[in-house]
């Protein structure tokens, strides 16, 4: 082997010394625009020439601009004439004043050299790699007797990945480790792939050999736990969590949509449906109750409920948060920049983020504190009804009209919401809610089309008897379209009066009469009201019965998840661009597109999300599937192909392996039909995942990030991985799935939120114990340990949790109550009358390996002194496991060891 | 109050006793693991003691993200300490002087002003109210201050005021996100975490950006008004509590003696030991590292958290009431650790939002008591820094999140029952007191009603700005490269104020 390597040293050397001599003498070769000279401009021109300022009307950005005449009427490039050309006539100045770039240090020789040439050829522009793929990506032959250094024997070439790895390792002059060890790899695997620590017997089968390694992984790919896992990476992107944020930060009842992401991909949902459930659901043909909770991923947007704030505002920022998460998970860009300008960097128009805006900027959600559209979830009886209904307009009726009833029984919209009535006398808009009108109180709302419906309904309530509630075409002096006696209400409540037939839109004028309250009583509060067409068979038997029985479900109180719903053509909104990205200066109007730059738009799909969904899945999309599977290698190997995971684009880093992540994207589309978890597999099968992580210093500094890949990765757990490790190995974790988030132990007072009553309950019985991802997720104050360990808030769509190593780890894993929990029951599983075999056992059952002797003796040590401290001080030891009927000093040293293996560093990191 | 022999006194018996505590730590860190980290930077290993090839790459950031590094430009200060007074304070009742105001009490606020202009409750036509309170002129600059702050005019030739600063935002949660991170959105570091960031921490056995709370709520906009946006999350405030553990899990669990900790993080550090040799991962020795920090934190932060023991008239110069949540509580611990060299001082007081919906929010009763809380703290902080020579190294920044409308409010279009002030962000005061301030500026100046900024509008970016030039950067070139492209405090705004600047 050592005199391999040494040969293998000396053919390089031979190579290299050619290699020099050649490029002496060789014709300069053609300059590549995104390799040499993109990367120059990003860094040295783009910051004074680029989207944001155009200084001498002199942009780098787009091919146009930077050809086209700049403010001295001629261009500063001059295709073919380096000589000719400002650009580089300013960046060979030899004044200052003069030089470019301007007060900065004087480009490199080679820089200058470059850009020379470039322009000389032509100043050919070109696509940066990220914004093309190509149709097929070669395996590189790899072949074994070549003599190199790193020839790795069969043990490191598992499959494809491995020739691409050790392609580029031999390019730096690395090999590959050996395999790690089986029990390092159970516990690799199962922890990369459930998150928890492997259970036993299937530990054991894998050991003895029963197992073969890839029946191992399909095991645990099989598992329900993996949903739960790999969930947590997709909820950080779809910024889930259990509250709306903002000043209130009041609960918000979307676990539906986490339980379906845990679901989805434990049924291996291809990545593609994945895709379309999310954006579009409810605009498949016919969406099912699941296609509709998919669609919550857009709802996880925060609600602002804080007095004073302004509905539209907030809803735009909703909006506005919808094209940049959609843009940072499926095509890591952060379009967010192109709102007030050109991108800095990337090709993307100002415009062009309007354009992507206006296929989210149709959707009914007006944030109101109700989270309107919420879709229903009603209970067997009253589905009953719900059905009842449905039949009944379905004999009496037509199809569309059933369904537009079957829909504002699902999800109660169209409506048109309180806050956008205007011109109050004696009422106004109550923040947030309702309106408010008084007696002879009165307001409008514009432009009303109820496509000539005659059934009105409104949402309201009331605190007194005998109010006149009249609406009219136009003004005061308009026509009566309904008219209706108000009574005190015991809460808000869903009416339905006939309306007058109005065909064309027009001006709803509503006014209030009771002059038996006082002047400024609030006669009513009204929510919203939607015309609708009659219900059906009005003159047929059984009618009444269901008016009520309609009114009834309308008014039925259940469980509802908050839905996207979109706005009826008639009702569409128009999107305008904001001024330098302010929302009250719009600007021109814009349609529905997706950036020119990237693939091109199919006219057989509709401009709506829909579309833009298969626009995203398409296989012409160059980013879609690079993004997914640069960031399923970073889950796995804490780095991305590309490694700013967030960033795929000219300003990212290039990838350290650019052909592997082509033929990862395109198998993942081609060969696994977009299987995440085949995916995952073909990664967790690879020789390259499979090295050992150790390493010794010489060869840890030869590459200390790990880029090319010569050892097995070595990362601390994840938030969640922390608890759910700590209960599993001390037996307390609870299997429950799904439903509400629950509340394990958190000191008191850690809830401050101003105007919410809402309080941390700690749970009782298994869901104390239950998976990390089930914990509450308060966006204003998330569960205190989770983020000490990096987990964030989920204001924001989060692509990557930034891994820290600080004290306040420590204190958590060392006087947190919840691990003392754990460790107190790991105790009582390592008592046994031989301490050591005991504490070994403790070990082995945390860590999956068996303690060295040293680790052992140490251990022991701190049994010892733990046990000595106890047994002279029983009152200490039985202030420490007060929870315990009989305390005794052991079973209390116990603890104190098994704390201690919970805080080892092997024991809060993937070896 | 003035009782200046014992606050020197007092001064002095604290440094030694803080060279005692200096002294056990640092023997307890020995004591500890006794792993010389250090070494790591010269080259060698520090457990083979082999010197590497080419020494290692690894900075002392990479152990410690807290260690110190020394700001580009020469600092002014080395801490600062910022109160903010959550829900907005009436400047038309403590600095802002309004005699004209006072003339148009109770007259229809001029269609003019209120032209294109949005409020968060006030409806149709309000009406002007004068200022509720008396202003004099006081000290030698003669700046104005009212007698809702008796005890304020002692420092206030301490104090530059800034009378015409703006904002976009009028609404709490996104204000008070704008005013601490630079951006109404969420997503942004905050200062203080850009501040520790840049410049690490002086003592490593507290944290280096530190957050207390009163008034019983935290503030509208939650955590993320010190949070560490995207930078890394160990930049982040630690909020410190007077109730329960000072800071989460500081306190070992009961029947846990300090002893047995030490030998717990004994074995856990020599294990660790036995796996960096495995792996050399320098991960490994950082988490030593922080085993070690969190022990001594333990000591630390509990110690610097008690005001119990600090001596009777500093007690009473605060106002303070220990084992409460209070301001003045705060207050004094602010200077405790920046005393001790905590990088980062956050004080949120709750409770400044006058609407006049009730007694607590009247302009005229619920704002005064709030000034009456606030006054004798704040002055006490600024003597008490001054005593012990630490204004000078020190930044205090008063503001709140915006200012408040001279109309009186009229939520639901009503006449409501008690006085009140809407939200307002045209122009509001906020001032600067310590190290590179001049000391009686006042800069900037609003119209006759205080309704806009008419002379020297600064924006929040401008008093950011000023901010990180004090702690000696220059906020255009201090960035955080993400998502590829630099991020910096200011955006694309700012100007440093030297008005204010000595």
């Amino acid at each position: 082997m050592k005199k391999k390597a040494l040969t293998g040293t000396i053919v390089i050397a031979a190579l290299l010394v050619v290699v020099l001599l050649y490029d002496n003498f060789k014709p300069k070769e053609e300059v590549d625009f995104s390799a040499d000279i993109k990367p120059i401009l990003n860094t040295h021109c783009i910051s004074c020439h680029g989207g944001v300022k155009k200084n001498a009307g002199f942009s780098l950005l787009f091919e146009k601009e930077a050809l086209g005449d700049t403010k001295s009427g001629k261009p500063a490039i001059i295709p073919g004439d380096a000589s000719a050309s400002d650009l580089i006539r300013r960046i060979k100045e030899d004044d200052p004043e003069l030089r470019m770039p301007y007060e900065k240090a004087k480009l490199s020789k080679n820089e200058i050299d470059l850009l020379t040439r470039w322009v000389n050829q032509g100043a050919k522009w070109g696509d940066h790699w990220a914004y093309s793929l190509p149709d097929k990506v070669d395996v590189p032959p790899v072949n074994l007797e070549a003599g190199f250094a790193s020839s790795p024997g069969p043990d490191f070439l598992k499959n494809d990945i491995d020739n691409f790895i050790l392609t580029r390792m031999e390019d730096k002059q690395l090999s590959p480790n050996v395999q790690a060890e089986k029990n390092v790899l159970a516990r690799r695997l199962a922890l990369d792939i459930t998150g928890l620590p492997p259970g036993e017997s299937l530990f054991r089968e894998f050991i003895t050999q029963n197992l073969s390694y890839e029946v191992f992984v399909d095991s645990l790919l099989a598992q329900k736990s993996y949903g739960e896992k790999w969930a947590s990476w997709w909820l950080d992107m779809a910024r889930y969590s259990d509250t709306k944020g903002y000043e209130k930060d009041q609960g918000r009842s979307i676990y539906h949509y986490r339980d379906w992401v845990i679901r989805a991909l434990n049924n291996n949902m291809p990545f593609d449906q994945f895709t379309i459930e999310q954006l579009a659901g409810d605009l498949l043909p016919e969406p099912t109750v699941d296609q509709y909770i998919a669609t919550a991923f857009h709802r996880n947007t925060m609600n602002n409920d804080e007095g004073g704030t302004e509905d539209e505002e907030y809803r735009m920022a909703a909006v506005i948060d919808r094209v940049n998460t959609t843009f940072e998970v499926w095509q890591s860009t952060t379009i967010g920049c192109v709102q007030c300008h050109s991108h800095p960097y990337d090709p993307f128009k100002n415009e062009e983020y309007y354009q992507l805006m206006a296929f989210f900027n149709n959707s009914r959600d007006e944030d109101i504190p109700s989270e309107a559209p919420v879709l229903k979830f009603y209970s067997p009886d009253q589905k009953k009804k719900v059905d009842q209904i449905n039949n009944w307009i379905t004999q009496n009726g037509n199809p569309s009209l059933a369904k537009q009833y079957a829909n504002f029984m699902s999800y109660t919209e169209p409506v048109n919401n309180a806050h956008d009535f205007v011109n109050f006398k004696n009422g106004s808009y109550d923040d947030h809610a309702a309106l408010n009108l008084w007696d002879d109180g009165s307001c409008q709302l514009k432009d009303l089309n109820t496509k000539g419906g005659t059934t009105l309904f409104l949402k309201y309530n009331s605190g007194y008897n005998g109010t006149v509630l009249t609406f009219k075409q136009s003004s005061s002096e308009g026509k009566i379209l309904a008219r209706i006696n108000i009574d005190k209400t015991q809460k808000s409540s869903i009416l339905k009066i006939p309306f007058g037939k109005v065909e064309e839109s027009f001006d709803l004028f509503v006014e209030t009469n009771n002059d038996r309250v006082a002047k400024n009583a609030n006669v009513i509060s009204l929510y919203w009201i939607a015309v609708m067409p009659d219900l059906p068979g009005k003159a047929n038997p059984g009618y009444g019965e269901i008016n009520d029985i309609l009114l009834e479900v309308l008014n039925a109180e259940t469980p509802t998840v908050p839905i996207m719903i979109e706005n009826p053509d008639y009702r569409k909104r128009t999107t305008q661009v904001f001024e330098r990205g302010n929302w009250l200066l719009k600007g021109d109007t814009v349609l529905p597109a997706t950036p020119q730059l990237l693939n091109p738009w199919d006219d057989k799909w509709s401009k709506d999300r829909l579309g833009l969904s298969k626009w995203l899945i398409s296989k012409q999309n160059p980013l879609t599937a690079r993004t997914i599977v640069n960031r399923v290698w970073h889950q796995i190997f804490g780095r991305g192909l590309v490694a700013t995971i967030e960033d795929i684009g000219s300003q990212s880093d290039p990838p350290s392996h650019p052909a592997l992540l082509d033929w990862l994207a395109l198998r993942f589309m081609n060969e696994h039909n977009w299987s995440i978890k085949s995916l995952i597999k073909e990664i967790v099968m690879s020789g390259t995942y499979g090295q050992s992580s150790e390493s010794t210093t010489d060869n840890y500094l030869a590459d200390i990030k790990n880029e090319y890949y010569a050892r097995g990765p070595r990362l601390r757990l994840s938030a969640e991985q922390i608890r759910d490790q700590a209960l599993a190995v001390s037996g307390l974790l609870s299997k429950k799935m799904y439903g509400p988030g629950v509340m394990p132990p958190q000191p008191e007072n850690v809830w401050q939120t101003v105007y919410s009553g809402a309080q941390w309950i700690e749970s009782v019985g298994e869901d104390r114990y239950r998976r990390a991802i089930y914990t509450y997720l308060k966006r204003t104050s998330p569960y205190p340990s989770y983020i000490t360990f990096d987990a964030g808030s989920r204001e924001v769509c989060t692509i990557r949790r930034t891994v820290t190593n600080t004290p306040l780890q420590a204190l958590v894993m060392l006087n947190d109550p919840v691990y003392m929990e754990a460790a107190y029951n790991l105790a009582t599983i390592m008592d046994d009358e031989n301490i050591e075999k005991g504490i070994a056992k403790g070990y082995k059952r945390a860590l999956m390996a068996t303690a060295t002797a040293d680790k052992l003796d140490t251990l022991l040590e701190l049994y010892e002194v733990a046990l000595e401290e106890f047994t002279t001080r029983p009152e200490e030891m039985e202030s420490f496991i007060y929870f315990d009927k009989q305390p005794n000093a052991k079973k209390a040293a116990l603890t104190v060891v098994a704390n201690a293996i919970m805080n080892l560093d092997e024991f809060l990191t993937k070896a | 109050m003035d009782n200046l022999d014992k606050l020197i006194q007092e001064h002095l018996i604290r440094k030694a006793q803080q060279k005692t505590r200096r002294h056990f730590i640092k023997n307890c860190a020995q004591g500890i693991g006794g792993l010389a980290l250090g070494s790591i930077f010269s080259g060698c290993d520090p457990l083979t003691n082999q010197k590497g090839k080419t020494g290692t790459p690894f900075t002392e950031r990479d152990l410690n993200p807290l260690a110190v590094l020394s700001p580009p430009f020469n600092p002014k200060i080395k801490s600062v300490i910022y109160l903010h007074m959550a829900g907005a304070p009436s400047q038309l009742e403590m600095f802002d002087h309004k005699p004209v105001l006072h003339k148009l009490h109770g007259q229809d606020c001029p269609q003019s002003l209120l032209e294109g202009k949005k409020f968060a409750f006030i409806k149709g036509t309000p009406k002007l109210m004068g200022p509720q309170a008396e202003f004099t002129r006081e000290g030698e600059a003669g700046n104005w201050i009212s007698n809702y702050l008796p005890h304020f005019k002692k420092v206030i030739d301490d104090v530059a005021f800034l009378k015409a600063v703006h904002t976009d935002q009028f609404n709490h949660g996104p204000a008070q996100l704008f005013m601490h991170t630079g951006s109404a959105r969420l997503g942004r570091p905050s200062i203080g975490a850009w501040a520790t960031y840049g410049l690490g921490s002086e003592n490593q056995n507290l944290p280096g950006f530190v957050v207390l709370t009163s008034g019983g709520k935290t503030p509208d906009a939650g955590k993320s008004v010190w949070g560490s946006g995207f930078l890394p999350s160990v930049y982040q405030g630690v909020q410190c509590r007077s109730k329960g553990d000072p800071v989460l899990y500081i306190e070992d669990p009961e029947g846990i003696s300090r002893n047995l900790k030490k030998s717990t993080i004994d074995a856990i550090n020599k294990i660790n030991k036995e796996e960096y040799l495995k792996y050399a991962d320098p991960e490994i020795l950082a988490r030593i590292n922080q085993y070690e920090m969190a022990y001594r934190m333990q000591i630390a932060v509990p110690e610097v958290m008690n005001i119990a023991s600090e001596p009777e008239n500093i007690k009473q110069m605060y106002g303070v009431e220990p084992g409460k949540e209070s301001f003045a509580n705060n207050c004094l611990l602010a200077r405790k650790l920046v005393e001790d060299g905590v990088r980062f001082v956050q004080l949120f007081d709750w409770g400044w939002d006058s609407h006049g919906t009730e007694h607590s929010t009247a302009i005229d009763l619920g704002l005064r008591n709030k000034c009456l809380e606030i006054d004798r703290p704040i002055t006490a902080l600024i003597l008490d820094l001054k005593q012990r020579g630490l204004l000078d190294e020190t930044l205090i920044v008063w503001g709140g999140e915006f200012g408040r409308t001279p109309m009186q409010e009229n939520r639901g279009n009503k006449k409501m029952g008690y006085k009140g002030r809407d939200h307002h962000g045209d122009a509001f005061t906020m001032w600067m007191a310590g190290g590179g301030i001049k000391g009686g500026a006042s800069h900037g100046q609003t119209d006759d009603i205080g309704f806009s900024g008419i002379e020297g509008r600064v924006s929040v970016h401008d008093v950011h700005a000023t901010i990180l030039h004090l702690l000696g950067f220059d906020h255009e070139q201090f960035t955080f490269e993400f998502q590829g492209r630099p991020f910096r405090l200011t955006d694309v705004e700012g100007e440093v104020i030297h008005e204010i600047l000595a």
